[in-house]
């Protein structure tokens, strides 16, 4: 981005400070996001500036700087916008975990997506564990119950477990397929508010 | 007359109207940042603060309302020029026929 240049020294260490902020505010974006975001203000930066010459510099700056606010305040819903694109066109989980994270105030879907995205966990979970506790995880049949998870002695207690060392994989294949299906839910949802 | 009320209520007003405002700007020419809130004050005597602007006009991207594409300036600080998409436009009409509806129905009952 090209910087916009001030004649005093003070109005530009103003304007470089507040654009650290944003910097610093879009930090979770990727860089053609966060690069598009400060060019866009530096943009009304300038643009203010230019048709209101006669003000003089720095108090111009003042001025856009307080009519465009905090960074930390106007940008959130703009990161979490973009941060939800992104995630949709990755199978990055650290992309899905941060958009969703983002996204979570924005209503009950998003709830439902960290739901399954925590189910996901514990697959993972439940499979890793199965090496150390292979007698207490895996899924468990008895008279008229049922179990699948991690489970105390007495609970299962008079049960039978079905698939032995079978679980993990059988588990981790669950957790792929969960995996994918939350994406894809993803992007039709957001394809779908399009 | 109670004057506090009165004040929130036109900001309310406003606040809700900016999308159909900004929509009908949109609607005849591509138009910049600076160049909307310029319009905006001219045309309906609205001040609308950049970092009001700005997620409005991010929200209304995501949507598919509005797209945008950068144009390079002499200045070497270029210029976001913000355009409506088709659903905007399919968006906007029905958007005033509702206005319209609406504004008759009001006129009906404050006769």
């Amino acid at each position: 981005m090209r910087l916009i240049e001030f004649d005093n020294k003070n109005a530009n260490q103003i304007y470089l400070d507040y654009i650290e902020r944003v910097k610093r505010t879009t930090k979770a974006l990727s860089d053609k996001d966060r690069e598009d975001i400060l060019m866009e203000l530096n943009s009304y930066i300038y643009e203010y500036i230019q048709e209101n010459k006669e003000n003089g510099e720095m108090s111009n700056l003042l001025a856009i700087i307080k009519r465009i606010g905090a960074p930390e305040e106007i940008l959130p819903p703009v990161i979490a916008n973009k941060k939800m694109d992104q995630a949709t066109h990755t199978f990055n989980p650290m992309h899905v975990i941060k958009a969703l994270s983002l996204n979570i105030s924005n209503g009950l879907s998003y709830v439902a997506f960290s739901i399954l995205y925590l189910l996901l966990f514990c697959f993972s979970f439940l499979a890793i564990a199965k090496i150390f506790f292979p007698g207490n995880i895996g899924v468990f049949k008895g008279e008229n119950r049922f179990y699948i998870g991690l489970f105390s002695d007495s609970t299962i207690e008079g049960t039978q477990e079905l698939l032995g060392f079978w679980f993990i994989p059988v588990v981790l294949l669950l957790s792929i397929c969960l995996y994918f299906l939350i994406t894809f839910l993803m992007r039709i949802r957001q394809r779908f508010k399009k | 007359m109670n004057e506090e009320f009165l004040h929130k209520w036109q900001s309310q007003v406003k606040k809700g109207t900016l999308a159909f405002i900004l929509l009908n700007l949109l609607k005849d020419k591509e138009m910049y940042g600076y160049e909307i809130i310029d319009q905006i004050s001219r045309q309906v005597a609205i001040d609308i603060a950049e970092g009001t602007l700005y997620p409005l006009l991010n929200r209304l991207k995501t949507d598919g309302l509005v797209d945008s594409k950068w144009v390079e300036q002499q200045s070497g600080i270029p210029r976001k020029y913000y355009t409506l998409t088709l659903t905007g436009k399919a968006t906007l009409d029905e958007m005033s026929e509702f206005w319209n509806s609406l504004d008759k129905s009001i006129k009906k009952i404050s006769k």
